[in-house]
């Protein structure tokens, strides 16, 4: 297994498993929860577009200062967070190059004001139309958010500038933050991944095993249970069976796990076949050994170096289905994961605002996930059959 | 005259871990074979003999390391690019290699094969290259008959000669079998013997014989070379060296087979 | 011991081919501690032979007694007990041995099924005693598994031990030293005779006329199922009546007389 740390897929895997595993703490909002506006650009493209910000004021930090050298933000709201106010305290907003702050808000317990209210934009003195913010922003420069006076202020003040760029990824039609939502997807996609895949693998083998040992009656039933399942086709099926049984995880996890133990079943079946008849097994029944003992000791084993490269190559189908279906609508609409990013770009309008960042990391990242299985796959099956290893003599 | 000097042969060696280490399986050897003459390398399972004979027509696996020339008329075959040895392959040294009788493809009959391969390489045309098949399996010691069998429907002696008159096609100068006995009756060996010998009397083509069966090589070939661990430890005419074994080992295995050939 | 009577065996017709008549009233006895030589090439009837003994294929014909038991009268759940008292040893070395298992523990397996695991320690001891005396002891390759790295001379030699290990009181072995190197084929027959002499019966199996004689003193020649000659294995060579022993006699290659290619004895 020394040439497993060489392959760029063991790392990847390894990344992505650390990253299923912990990625959460990366962020400190749940995926659900809506950090900025929707369809938010990622950061680092177009800079001249506001970012989405939040500027907190409190006792410790009395003041702020922001660089600002964007177009104005399309909303400015402020709220101030505390028990009690402070009488004879204002939030004050200094523009660049202005002498005197302006006077936004008495620090008052409970105070909210939005850009658009126009009781707020009285008092700045601003005409009733339009939003605040472009009139508080009207130039690029640095500005200043403080708290006048001093006092003992127990609370904070939340000023939220609401821009167009959010994150390393953007946000979606609802604001989530791309990023927390791709990170939580990963999760999804290697447990229902591998755990449709080892069902079907254990399904499959027992099942191959008992249809290749025992012959006769069993075997011809499980034979034409399998090309049964083989021809039905597997996109309607699954789509009645999430109808029926409904959308949650692990009802996915068992549906498609019923519908992929064939090849597994067909491919230990065709090799207990070739073993059943060999010597050596025929001398140990022939000893009076029971079928336990030698499915157990003898076939068995046999078994785990294609089970091995068939199930790793089968983590792909499973991550492809359930990304399907949850692109289909099929699933849980709790559950995050990449294909339902996909559906809910897909039926929100992604396409239409041109949000590609919604669409581009999930669908890459089921490409990657897949790639890194089938290459695993790859390295797993040349140990298993070194015709397929090169320079060496056969 | 093929004339091999000073051969090493180095594979890469396979354990349960992958490839790790190497093995030097031909280890300065030289010999020679003549024309119109039938020589012997005979050796035990591992000693490398099969490794020299694939050697000389250059088709070694990938990534082993040979060195040493392999002479042919003053060419030397290990320098050559794999172009003008493909020339030379079947053309001028035809290879029999182990196990070359199963490994007739099951969905065309030997006839058919034997065709394809003379359509292949000497551009015959249909008519022709069955005729010319006709006349290769007489040379083989097969019946013409058996051209239409697929291979599964001969015994294993017939599917060697099969396997004879395939290396035959292009009329080769030299012929060289790996284990053309092996795992056939005795009676069938010897018939398969006698096909090779007269196939050198007659055609007058060199041919070099790699087999584990000591007596067997002994009684085919004019000249005997013996292989131990990659070495060459014995050469000379088979009678020699059954009298007089110049090598300690060789003496020894001659003492086993001598005490089981005769009456105690 | 053994002792069967005018055994016929026919294989019916199937989809690959026709019936085939395998053994045509075949009879040959053995007493204990007495071995028979069975010399015949592929197609003869010679592992139908000894899979018929071993009570795998049943006479289509004529009687088996193994141990005194009629084969074809025994019931299904009685065969195993017969079954531990022979010893067979495969032709296909490759098919002969489980290959998950390291050689130690292939060795070992017959005994730990008739006996169970209480007897473990005495098992190990004798699987190693026989390693050992077949020249493969060394503890790499005890502890090696079986598909590994093994070559097909060692894998005959520990099926060897596999099917000496419940010390059987009948062995039945189908060419044991094809894959032998000619020094190490002396030595796995002298261990035979050694067992023959503490009273071991054996029913040898090659094509090869001298390994016969060396195996055993009596032996028959079988082509095509029948027994073309029957009796002392060195007449067969010495003086050979039946025209196929004769050509197996012509064919088997000599070193006390090799035969010279016409145009070459200039040898060098």
């Amino acid at each position: 297994m020394r040439d497993l740390r060489t392959r760029w897929s063991f790392w990847c895997l390894l990344l992505m498993v650390l990253t299923a595993l912990f990625g959460g703490r990366l962020f400190d909002a749940p995926p659900e929860r809506e950090v900025a506006a929707p369809f938010s650009k990622p950061l680092w493209i177009d800079r001249d577009l506001p970012p989405t910000k939040e500027l907190r004021l409190t006792a410790d930090a009395p003041s702020l200062r922001v660089d600002w050298r964007f177009a104005p933000p399309s909303r400015f709201s402020i709220r101030i967070d505390s028990s009690a106010g402070e009488s004879g305290r204002f939030v004050e907003w200094r523009k660049p190059g202005a002498l005197a702050p302006l006077r936004l808000a008495p620090l008052k317990a409970g105070f909210e004001a939005d850009g658009r209210d126009i009781a707020f934009k009285r008092s700045l003195g601003l005409p009733p139309f339009g939003d605040a913010s472009a009139s508080l922003f009207s130039e690029q420069g640095e500005y200043e958010l403080s708290l006048s006076g001093e006092g003992d202020f127990d609370g904070s003040v939340v000023v939220k500038l609401e821009g167009g760029r959010w994150g390393v990824l953007g946000t979606d039609q609802r604001g989530r933050d791309i990023a927390a939502l791709f990170v939580a997807g990963v999760r999804v996609s290697l447990i229902v991944g591998i755990f449709a895949t080892l069902l079907a693998t254990f399904l499959g083998t027992s099942l191959g095993l008992a249809s290749g040992y025992l012959g006769g009656w069993v075997d011809s039933i499980l034979m034409r249970i399998v090309d049964l399942l083989l021809s039905i086709p597997l996109l309607p099926v699954l789509m009645a069976l999430a109808a029926l049984w409904g959308k949650g995880l692990w009802q996915l996890v068992l549906i498609l796990s019923i519908f992929s133990w064939m090849g597994t079943a067909r491919t230990v079946r065709a090799l207990v076949l070739t073993l059943r008849d060999a010597p050596y097994i025929e001398g140990l029944r022939g000893l009076g050994a029971p079928s336990g003992y030698i499915l157990r000791k003898h076939l068995l084993p046999e078994t785990f170096p294609v089970l091995l490269a068939t199930m790793t190559l089968g983590v792909p189908g499973a991550i492809l289905s359930e990304a399907g279906l949850s692109f289909l609508g099929l699933s849980d609409p709790r559950v995050i994961s990449w294909g339902r990013m996909l559906h809910e770009a897909h039926s929100f309008g992604a396409f239409t605002a041109g949000a590609w960042w919604m669409l581009l990391p999930p669908g890459l990242g089921i490409a990657l996930l897949c790639l890194v299985f089938l290459d695993l796959g790859k390295f797993l099956e040349e140990r298993v059959d070194p015709r397929l290893r090169k320079g060496v003599r056969p | 005259m093929i004339s091999i000097r000073n051969l090493s042969i180095t594979y890469g060696r396979m354990t349960s871990r992958g490839r790790s280490g190497e093995t030097e399986a031909v280890k300065n050897l030289t010999l020679s074979v003549e024309k119109g003459r039938l020589f012997a390398l005979a050796g035990e399972s591992g000693s490398g003999k099969s490794s020299v004979l694939m050697a000389i027509p250059g088709l070694l696996p990938e990534g082993t390391r040979v060195s040493g020339e392999i002479l042919l008329d003053g060419r030397n075959l290990a320098a050559l690019t794999e172009e003008e040895l493909n020339a030379l392959r079947w053309r001028r040294i035809a290879l029999i290699p182990q196990g070359a009788m199963n490994s007739f493809t099951p969905v065309l009959t030997v006839g058919r094969h034997i065709e394809e391969v003379l359509d292949v390489h000497l551009g015959l045309s249909k008519s022709a290259a069955r005729e010319r098949t006709g006349e290769l399996f007489g040379m083989a010691g097969l019946d013409a008959s058996l051209a239409s069998r697929y291979s599964h429907e001969l015994s294993g002696g017939q599917k060697q000669r099969a396997a004879i008159a395939l290396a035959l096609a292009c009329d080769p100068d030299w012929l060289l079998c790996d284990e053309p006995t092996t795992a056939l009756d005795v009676i069938t060996q010897k018939g398969i013997v006698d096909t090779l010998k007269s196939l050198v009397d007659r055609k007058g083509v060199g041919m070099l014989l790699v087999s584990h069966d000591l007596p067997l090589a002994a009684s085919a070939c004019s000249r005997l070379y013996i292989m131990k661990n990659g070495a060459l430890v014995e050469e000379g005419a088979p009678r020699e060296i059954v009298a007089r074994p110049k090598n300690p080992h060789t003496a020894a295995l001659m003492n086993a087979l001598l005490e089981l050939e005769r009456e105690e | 011991m053994l002792d069967i009577r005018e055994l016929t065996i026919d294989f019916p017709p199937s989809r690959k081919r026709k019936a085939v008549r395998a053994l045509e009233r075949l009879s040959l006895r053995l007493a204990a501690g007495e071995s028979l030589s069975i010399i015949g090439e592929s197609g003869s009837g010679k592992t139908t032979l000894i899979r018929c003994v071993s009570a795998h294929v049943p006479p289509t014909f004529g009687t088996v007694s193994l141990f005194g038991a009629d084969l074809s009268k025994v019931s299904d759940g009685e065969l195993p007990a017969l079954r531990r008292r022979c010893g067979v040893v495969p032709q296909d070395p490759y098919g002969s041995l489980p290959p998950s298992l390291t050689v130690l523990e292939a060795v070992m397996e017959p005994w730990l099924l008739v006996k169970g695991r209480g007897d473990r320690q005495a098992g190990e001891r004798k699987a190693r005693e026989l390693l050992d005396e077949l020249g493969i002891g060394r503890e790499e390759i005890l502890s090696s598994r079986v598909r590994l790295s093994l070559s097909g001379g060692q894998r005959q030699r520990v099926a060897i031990a596999r099917a000496l290990v419940l010390d059987p009181e009948l062995l039945l072995c189908d060419e044991p030293t094809s894959m032998q190197d000619a020094s190490t084929r002396g030595d796995i027959l002298r261990i035979l005779q050694r067992r023959q002499e503490a009273g071991m019966a054996m029913l040898f199996v090659t094509h090869d006329l001298f390994l016969a004689r060396k195996a055993a003193r009596r032996g028959l020649v079988l082509y095509r199922g029948e027994a073309v000659e029957e009796g002392f294995c060195r007449d067969f060579l010495a003086a050979p009546k039946h025209p196929y022993t004769q050509a197996l006699v012509a064919a088997l290659p000599k070193l006390t007389s090799p035969e010279t290619t016409p145009a070459s004895e200039s040898g060098a």
